[in-house]
């Protein structure tokens, strides 16, 4: 009597473990299915983009560029459609951003080499309290040391989102002669991948 | 005998019930866990944590309470006092509501030398990993909160984030 019962007693308790195996090993591959389903897969540009994000980056290639106008840092009214008919780089940058500096140098020697082509190279200014007369000298001093002369806008804070949302900088799209953006580059990319995304869009192929 | 029996027939049982309650148990909390898998892999908008702890500290007297943060691995943060005026600072400000204990000072821990792979002749002074800050303050005796705020500006080795805000809440013992 008392064997049955412990022998009925194992069996539960197998059984209970068997039945616990199954089903924690089914709703682990469900909630790993889940978990891949929510995951953040990270596109990037070209090899040699070299970001580390953990947030979705845009892809913005193939797609028209966002029109804005904003104003630049002499005070001038711009708006991208003056631009029409050119190949464009848009460089989104921050006195903050170390890597935006780097290439900054190179954007402005992309800028002479490639203007009899139409290349246009515009950067955006994305700091935060850009208007204050502190941040307005920092922006003078970064210029000045990167020896940058071509096109500054100041944003207005929206227009980033139309790019992506700017989570991460230095965000750079290269927008052929009919206004689509055909590459882009988040984070700092290597100076020969910037020059041939240029040639691409002056070009036209 | 027979009543010996039955009591051990009933210990048998007993014992059953407290290993099948006891497995349901874990089951339940290993079903959580595999649950919870999702939603701890799901991305972060900041790069730093704040590791909230117990901690307990002298009535009526200057004490401290201990802020840890930790920065993701493959990031850092410019320390309190980065080498550069356009760098961001990492800043704290604390809430204090009437009434609360005030905080008088916060300590910053010393950054360590950094230099970005494309820039090396150029040395900032960073936060990785574990940074402590020091809160120094005088309450009564009981239970308090220190509620702040950290402000900091996140790199990895070839992007830079966006400043960030980080509210935080440090639960403090005053005995």
């Amino acid at each position: 009597m008392r064997n049955a019962l412990v022998g009925g007693i194992i069996v539960v308790v197998v059984a209970v473990l068997v039945w616990a195996g199954i089903h924690n090993v089914k709703a682990r591959r469900a909630a790993e299915a889940d978990a891949k389903n929510h995951q953040m897969t990270i596109t990037v540009d070209k090899p040699g983009a070299t970001a580390s994000m953990d947030s979705p980056v845009a892809d913005l290639r193939g797609k028209p560029a966002a029109i804005f106008t904003l104003t630049s840092n002499t005070g001038k009214r711009i708006s991208l459609n003056d631009y029409k008919g050119k190949p464009v780089l848009l460089n989104f940058w921050a006195t903050w951003c170390t890597p935006c500096k780097v290439e900054m140098p190179w954007f402005e020697e992309f800028q002479k080499k490639y203007a009899a082509q139409g290349l246009e190279v515009i950067g955006i200014n994305e700091d935060e309290d850009a208007k204050s007369p502190e941040i307005q000298a920092q922006i003078k001093k970064v210029l000045e040391n990167t020896g940058v002369d071509y096109t500054i806008l100041m944003s207005d804070q929206k227009v980033g989102n139309a790019y992506g949302g700017l989570d991460v900088l230095p965000a750079t799209f290269y927008i052929d002669r009919n206004g689509k953006i055909v590459a882009q580059a988040i984070g700092l990319a290597p100076k020969e991948e910037a020059e041939a995304n240029i040639q691409k869009i002056v070009s036209g192929s | 005998m027979k009543t010996r029996s039955i009591t051990t027939g009933l210990n048998a049982l007993r014992l059953a019930a407290a290993v099948i309650g006891l497995l349901l148990v874990g089951l339940k909390s290993a079903h959580t866990q595999s649950m919870n898998v999702g939603q701890t892999t799901a991305a972060k908008k900041g790069h730093v944590d704040f590791i909230a702890d117990g901690q307990s500290i002298t009535a009526n007297q200057p004490a401290t309470v201990k802020l840890h943060f930790r920065v993701d691995p493959g990031f850092h943060i410019n320390s309190h006092t980065p080498k550069s005026d356009v760098l961001i600072p990492t800043r704290l400000t604390v809430a204090m509501l009437p009434g609360d204990p005030e905080v008088t000072n916060v300590d910053f821990p010393a950054g360590e030398p950094f230099s970005f792979a494309f820039e090396p002749k150029q040395k900032l002074d960073v936060y990785q990993g574990d940074v402590v800050l020091t809160a120094h303050l005088k309450a009564k005796p009981g239970q308090h909160t220190l509620k702040a705020e950290l402000y900091y500006q996140a790199c990895d080795h070839a992007a830079c984030y966006p400043p960030k805000k980080l509210p935080i809440e440090q639960p403090y013992t005053a005995k």
